[in-house]
């Protein structure tokens, strides 16, 4: 038995029993980075010497009967885009290379309290803003099922350590997809949780009508106790919520419905297999599944890239060299900004700045902005009717497995496709999981994602329990234990 | 061709908020720069905007105190622009939803009401503040010092229509705003220290026109004096420029406190296209009805009706308007002092005439402990029963300012009361008809003037305590006998 395979509860247990100490996991997590770090390159930072005395603190609690906290003791690795005080929060942009946080965002306060470790920061696309992890200004993450993929993005480095096994689970944010395509890209279980449930306050803002931070881990369960701990209304995030959780079944009395959308052109085979799959699992279980057809689904992509690069446009305007981060300098103020701003940020993200400053301009608001707004409640609207026919939403989680390094960075539209499935909840503000279900024939995973109505992210996860025991999906990536 | 000049002014008002609008740093008052900072208020990545409910409360009040429809609705919208002291290069503002359209200021010049017409009241967070070393501007500084102290600080901007016509009206429109945001209680409402700040947009056109001409907008106005003086200046060169035919071109100008002249100021970079929209970080932000009610039961007296009950009393409307825009302390001494003696024009001629002159002459800013405020009614009382003349009733007040005593005990030291027995005067009179036999034939054979200098000797004589209109009558009659 290797430790840094069992789950968040089979860990507490064995700490609480005194089989395991804290520290030990700690050192055998460490080891793991020291396996895979130089081939995934998965974490940006890694805290190692700071974590020594905390993990001793753990041990006490532990060897006292002191702890009280499911997350005592876990090493957890955080995407790159959230601060933690005093350590260097870069969103793997050069704009940021030398930035210092003075501040901790809510989940980090959230899970101090609970005395979890954090193993690191780990790598992103810049500002969160790519599918693969590829556009990091510090170089690329691998995928610890195959090194010649990408481990999906933007919190690829988040994935592929807990993949690799260098932390227990991580936290990552997901604008349009960014947990749940790496978590199905690297055979892990990937939430995003309905929009307003988990401060974003300290969350590098990318769109923050969509940001969303979310756990990326090995279970469901695990998923479920770090959502329970971050979660909750926050006094310094204007568009958090009380998390009143509704009431829905997720036994066989539920309804699910199969998106025909995310069925059809566009979609491998094999992603739908995955689908039919369960769909069958479910049936033979007594759930009633039917086919739901969301047409407005099929401009998400569109929606989606007007609304989050005009956010990103106002969003990232503060890094200007002025305060904080690169300064390029110039014989003016207004030229040491542009300086630093042409040097300070990569081509994925100039790309999304100038595509929102565009669609806000004067005389084109109304028809991009404008119109993106209106289609983007439209499909609000048509969730909301669907909802009241079913319970949960099955399609893939991703169109394909896994690319390759390489293999889309020339063809931003292409990349853009591989969103198609995870943005619907996005724009909608639902909660959504992907959960690994199997492998494709190049042996890399596959998932499904789960989509339900806004403050129904308990039942999802009861729900996506019982399809996780059922697929019984136990796919480890090898060789970095 | 006869012209006439339009006038819309633009006024911001620093709100009196202990903190910030969107954090909740101290608003200060130092020259000391950086000390009142958080993430939020300097732009740091990761930091969220949570609004100031007392500012919304004060805004709202305001709204509704210039009779403007509340839009319940109200969005914060993000004006973009890039400034070294606007720490996000966007502004959190307000554009198609302000709180308050539609309103209406009463003012008054002289003896004659106008009402001034308000088109929006909105909320906007302060910039900090630049200071450009080697050169006045930034395009040309060698380097720029910024203080954000003052960023996120509330304001609240009242645009009015264009309606106003002359500078004697504008000055009276600024002086009703001002008191207003007084008794409101919002702002400070002092102009020198920058509370009150005012942009004023001109334009001239031929009298029987119904299109306004070009507008000029004219910055930099730092008093009432500065606006009066400006826009009499703007008026009488956009005249001549069109008397002479010369073009009007929009543009923004300086007014030169120094050169009394406004002269071209060059236009902000990107200054053309804000790119207003919705600020995702604070959506669906509404007024609720009850917030509403709650805020109409803060209303205090405003100024209008402060002159309509003033006006009972029987003060003109240029008297009471003087007497809403005096401090609170002579407001109330007035209302009591006229309570007293029911003598409005003397009550009001001693406090802002008499009282208010001896203190600024003494440089006295608050009334002395042991002024009893019953000593003004005393001592009209003693002028209205002739106890006293008003010349010594002068002198008492100055006694009773600068020395713990009462008027009565003045009175009687000086020997100021009235010599009203009319034996004593007549015999008094005897004595100086005796003494001026040659003056009294003259008066006899007609130089009637000559009667004053008799009464001026018998004051003399008297030390003043004679009645002087007693001694008139009584002297007349001796001297017709």
């Amino acid at each position: 038995m290797d430790v840094s395979n069992l789950s968040i509860r089979e860990i507490n247990s064995l700490f609480t029993k005194k089989e395991l100490k804290p520290s030990e996991l700690y050192s055998k997590v460490f080891e793991n980075a020291a396996n895979s770090e130089a081939a995934l390159h998965a974490h940006l930072t890694l805290f190692e010497e700071e974590n020594i005395k905390k993990a001793a603190e753990s041990d006490k609690r532990f060897s006292s009967g002191k702890s009280a906290s499911l997350l005592d003791g876990i090493p957890i690795a955080i995407k790159d885009n959230i601060n933690i005080k005093n350590y260097k929060t870069t969103c793997s942009s050069k704009m940021l290379s030398n930035y210092t946080s003075p501040y901790d965002a809510t989940v980090i306060e959230k899970l101090k309290e609970q005395n979890t470790l954090f193993t690191g920061k780990t790598n992103l696309d810049e500002f969160a803003m790519g599918s693969s992890t590829e556009n990091s200004a510090f170089g690329l993450t691998k995928n610890p099922w195959n090194t010649d993929y990408v481990p999906g993005g933007s919190s690829g480095g988040s994935a592929a350590s807990v993949g690799a096994r260098s932390s227990i689970a991580a936290l990552g944010s997901d604008t349009g997809g960014s947990i749940r395509q790496p978590a199905s890209f690297c055979g892990l279980v990937g939430f995003k949780p309905t929009y307003g449930t988990v401060s974003r306050f300290g969350l590098v803002a990318f769109a923050s009508s969509l940001d969303q931070i979310g756990p990326i881990t090995k279970t469901v369960d695990d998923s479920r106790i770090i959502f329970s701990s971050i979660s909750g209304e926050d006094n310094r995030d204007a568009t958090s919520v009380i998390n009143n959780q509704l009431d829905i079944p997720s036994d066989n009395t539920a309804t699910i419905g199969v998106i025909k959308e995310l069925m059809e052109d566009g979609i491998s085979d094999e992603a739908k297999n995955e689908v039919n799959k369960v769909v069958e699992i479910l049936k033979s279980k007594g759930y009633k599944v039917k086919e739901i057809s969301i047409p407005i689904i099929k401009l998400s992509i569109s929606i989606y890239y007007l609304i989050a690069p005009a956010e990103c446009s106002a969003n990232l305007a503060r890094f200007d060299g002025v305060r904080y981060g690169l300064r390029v300098d110039g014989k003016t103020s207004y030229e040491m900004m542009e300086n630093t701003r042409a040097e300070g940020f990569g081509a994925e993200v100039k790309r999304r700045i100038l595509l929102g400053t565009y669609a806000l301009s004067a005389g084109y608001y109304d028809e991009y902005y404008g119109k993106a707004l209106q289609a983007r409640k439209e499909m609000i609207d048509e969730f909301a009717k669907t909802f009241k026919d079913v319970d949960y939403l099955i399609s893939p989680t991703t169109p394909t497995q896994a690319f390759k390094s390489g293999e889309k960075t020339s063809n931003p539209l292409e990349m853009y496709m591989s969103d198609l499935c995870t943005i619907p909840a996005n724009l909608a503000g639902l909660p959504a999981i992907s959960i690994p279900t199997g492998l494709s024939k190049d042996k890399l995973p596959l998932g499904v994602q789960i989509m339900s109505k806004p403050l129904s992210d308990n039942p999802l996860l009861d729900f996506s329990e019982i399809i996780e025991k059922e697929v019984q999906f136990d796919g480890q990536p090898k060789g970095w234990l | 061709m006869s012209l006439k000049p339009t006038i819309g002014i633009e006024t911001h008002i620093e709100l009196n908020t202990n903190t910030k609008m969107f954090c909740r740093c101290a608003v200060v008052d130092t020259d000391e720069p950086n000390i009142s900072l958080c993430p939020t208020c300097i732009g740091l990545p990761g930091a969220l905007p949570v609004p100031n409910k007392k500012a919304i409360q004060f805004i709202t009040l305001l709204a509704l105190s210039t009779g403007c429809e509340i839009t319940s609705k109200g969005m914060f919208h993000r004006k973009n622009y890039f400034y070294p002291d606007l720490p996000k290069n966007y502004q959190i503002s307000q554009f198609d939803l302000p709180v308050g359209l539609n309103g209406e200021l009463e003012i008054v010049i002289d003896e004659n009401k106008d009402y001034i017409q308000i088109e929006r009241v909105h909320m906007e967070e302060d910039t900090g503040k630049s200071s450009h070393s080697g050169s006045g501007r930034i395009e040309s500084a060698t380097s720029t010092a910024l203080d954000f102290n003052r960023s996120g600080v509330p304001l609240v901007e009242i645009v009015t229509k264009p309606v106003i016509s002359s500078s004697k009206q504008a000055v009276a429109y600024i002086e009703e705003l001002r008191q207003l945001s007084i008794d409101l209680n919002i702002s400070e409402g002092r102009l020198e220290k920058g509370n009150l700040r005012f942009d004023a947009n001109i334009s001239v056109a031929p009298e029987d026109s119904t299109e306004l001409g070009t507008k000029v907008e004219i910055k930099n106005m730092n008093s009432l004096r500065s606006l009066e003086r400006a826009i009499d200046y703007e008026i009488q060169r956009q005249t001549k420029a069109l008397e002479e035919g010369v073009e009007i071109v929009q543009e923004t100008r300086h007014w030169d406190e120094n050169k009394e002249i406004t002269s071209t100021m060059r236009s902000k970079e990107g200054s053309a296209d804000y790119r207003y929209f919705s600020d995702p970080d604070l959506p669906n932000m509404f007024l609720s009805e009850e917030f509403i009610k709650g805020v109409e039961t803060l209303m205090p007296l405003l100024p209008k009706a402060q002159r309509e009950e003033l006006m009972t009393t029987g003060l003109s409307l240029s008297q009471s308007n003087i007497l809403s825009k005096s401090e609170e302390w002579i407001k109330k001494l007035y209302v009591k002092i006229f309570d007293q003696t029911k003598d409005s024009v003397a009550s009001y001629n001693w406090i802002t005439g008499e009282l208010q002159g001896q203190m600024r002459k003494a440089n006295i800013e608050v009334l002395p402990e042991w002024f009893n405020e019953d000593y003004l009614s005393e001592i009209i009382e003693l002028i209205k029963s002739d106890k006293i003349s008003f010349t010594s009733a002068k002198i008492i007040l100055t006694e009773i300012l600068t020395t713990d005593t009462t008027p009565s005990k003045v009175a009687e030291q000086k020997n100021l009361f009235q010599e009203n027995d009319s034996e004593k005067i007549s015999e008094m009179i005897s004595q100086i008809i005796k003494e001026n036999k040659d003056i009294v034939e003259r008066i006899k054979s007609g130089e009637d003037k000559l009667v004053g200098f008799l009464v001026g000797q018998l004051m003399k004589q008297s030390n003043g305590s004679v009645n002087p209109g007693m001694a008139k009558e009584l002297l007349l009659k001796e001297l017709e006998d």
